[in-house]
């Protein structure tokens, strides 16, 4: 059974959090969508994917229930549903 | 004193009493720009005689003659903003045209006296990075100003002018006020006037908000940009929520103390009182705010676009736009949850206070060519520091206002942030007066060697 949030499903070894992987995410990324950089530009990106991607992980392992994300918030009112 | 260093208030009711010549203090700001600006970079353009044809054609409004400084983050009918920036990364590029804070202005019967310098594409917290060059902070030219409005900070503090326009996504009015000693607010979401932004349509966290010396001008000037008046009031009684968190506590001690200060000032002032309150996963409304404006700045973003970009644009930003091209779909949907958890939580904290107050700005103003701060934690950059005291209130669409509450051992402002419910604007510019009263409005009052020269002269 394919599980996208275990490492060990796609082939690596489960606790396989390596540097290399984050090395590849980007240039495979930008590779994917055609975007070129340049070693400066690389440097930067890995130094962003290092400093946000380990809270995006926390952000998507997050147990929100099912809370819902307003539809086309009215930002300059409090959130029309019963407060929390 | 010389009618250049009047508060913004002053100006314009001196020049509608009659007592002071709006022409004469047209000239005398030009000359101030002239001679103080070099030193700090703060105004990128002037335009004398558009100008003088905009105080020709003042309406009698309520800042009739008064001269403004406007971000480089929205168009003037002569002139094209650049967001700080050799090319907008974005599918149009900017024209000149009349945007809102420029309608605004002109409807209100201010003089726009040149443009304020901005840190590049609005993406940092210190205005050390701009096509323009670095803006410097009038209190110790070798630091930060504060970004992403930079310009209009600095031109205020050194008293080019008595009021700027500045725009806050992710704190961008209120760190500069910080940094600078200044008042800055940072208005609920869709109050301000945002027309001509380049994403006016799209932004759900960038409003545009006053900076001045003191809350009565941000009243002022805030007013003209809401099109409507910020009523005054008194702020009695007024319930002070803090919280016990990285965003508080993290902090250098000399921030802490003077905030502590200035929040039992301003509960002995009210006639208030300061509550302990909760409130949970602020690290995670902090990444969703950061997420939400990085993927509405994608619109129209194409790898093309981003391959031809202008290689004047820096290394950083230039690496940092492409890298937002990967930010997973999952994350930005995840982010849109938290913001309504957030709203939810903070609907419910406002039933129990007015004000959740914390400071502004972790620690003073950092060098310009090492924006690093030292915190209890150890040394982060400055935009990593600032961000988790400003981002709540953009992801949110709630007000916040930053107010001056001391110097640091380095002479450097120390800033305290009041962030109110929907709406609240007026409660936080009364309450950012109760402050000041409270304090004989003496970090108000305080000037940079910049600006304090001329001052004592007059």
């Amino acid at each position: 059974m394919h599980d996208p949030g275990q490492p060990g499903s796609v082939g690596l070894p489960a606790g396989m959090e390596t540097a290399d992987q984050a090395q590849d995410f980007v240039p495979a990324g930008l590779a994917s969508l055609g975007i070129e950089a340049d070693e400066i530009e690389l440097a930067v990106m890995h130094a962003a994917h290092s400093m946000f991607w380990p809270p995006i992980r926390d952000l998507l392992s997050m147990d929100l229930g099912g809370l819902q994300a307003e539809r086309d918030p009215d930002l300059s009112r409090a959130p029309e549903e019963e407060a929390e | 004193m010389r009618a250049l260093d009047l508060s913004l208030r002053a100006q314009a009711a001196g020049i509608a009493a009659g007592e002071i010549d709006a022409a004469e203090l047209l000239e005398a700001t030009l000359a101030r720009i002239d001679e103080r600006n070099p030193a700090i970079n703060a105004v990128v353009e002037t335009f004398p005689e558009r100008s003088r044809e905009m105080l020709a054609a003042a309406p009698a409004g309520p800042l009739r003659g008064a001269p403004v400084v406007v971000k480089d983050e929205w168009p003037l009918p002569w002139r094209a903003q650049k967001f700080g920036s050799a090319q907008l990364p974005a599918p149009v590029q900017p024209v000149p045209a009349e945007s809102g804070p420029y309608r605004a202005l002109r409807d209100a019967g201010a003089v726009i006296v040149g443009v304020g310098n901005m840190h590049e594409l609005g993406s940092g917290s210190t205005g050390n990075v701009s096509v323009y060059g670095a803006a410097r902070n009038p209190w110790d030219v070798e630091r930060c100003p504060g970004g992403s409005s930079s310009g209009p900070a600095a031109a205020t503090a050194a008293r080019l002018v008595a009021g700027a326009v500045g725009a806050d996504g992710l704190g961008s009015v209120r760190f500069p006020a910080a940094y600078c000693g200044l008042t800055g607010l940072k208005p609920t979401f869709g109050r301000s006037a945002m027309a001509g932004h380049h994403m006016a349509a799209t932004t759900s966290l960038i409003v545009s908000g006053p900076l001045c010396a003191d809350a009565a001008d941000c009243r002022l000037l805030g007013s003209a940009l809401f099109g409507e008046s910020i009523p005054a009031g008194d702020a009695a009684g007024l319930r002070i929520g803090v919280v016990r968190d990285a965003v508080s506590e993290d902090v250098a001690p000399e921030v802490r103390a003077a905030c502590e200060e200035a929040l039992e000032a301003l509960r002995a002032e009210t006639g208030g009182s300061v509550h302990e309150i909760e409130l949970a996963d602020l690290e995670a409304a902090t990444l969703a705010a950061l997420l939400i404006v990085n993927a509405e700045g994608l619109g129209g973003v194409t790898p093309e676009l981003l391959n031809g970009l202008d290689p004047a644009v820096s290394p950083v930003n230039r690496g940092f736009v492409k890298y937002r091209m990967l930010l997973p779909a999952a994350a930005i949907a995840q982010a849109k949850r938290v913001r309504t958890l957030t709203r939810r939580r903070l609907a419910a904290l406002f039933e129990e206070v007015d004000a959740i107050a914390w400071p502004t700005i972790p620690a003073a103003a950092p060098p310009l060519d090492s924006p690093l701060v030292e915190l209890p934690s150890g040394t982060r950059t400055a935009d990593q520091a600032n961000v988790r005291g400003a981002a709540l209130a953009n992801l949110t669409g709630i007000p916040a206002v930053s107010v001056p509450v001391g110097l640091g051992e380095g002479g450097l402002p120390l800033a305290l942030q009041l962030q109110g419910a929907w709406g609240a604007d007026a409660l936080l510019l009364d309450a950012a007066e109760a402050l000041e009263r409270a304090n004989g409005r003496r970090w108000v009052e305080a000037r940079p060697p910049l600006a304090r020269a001329e001052a004592a002269e007059a």
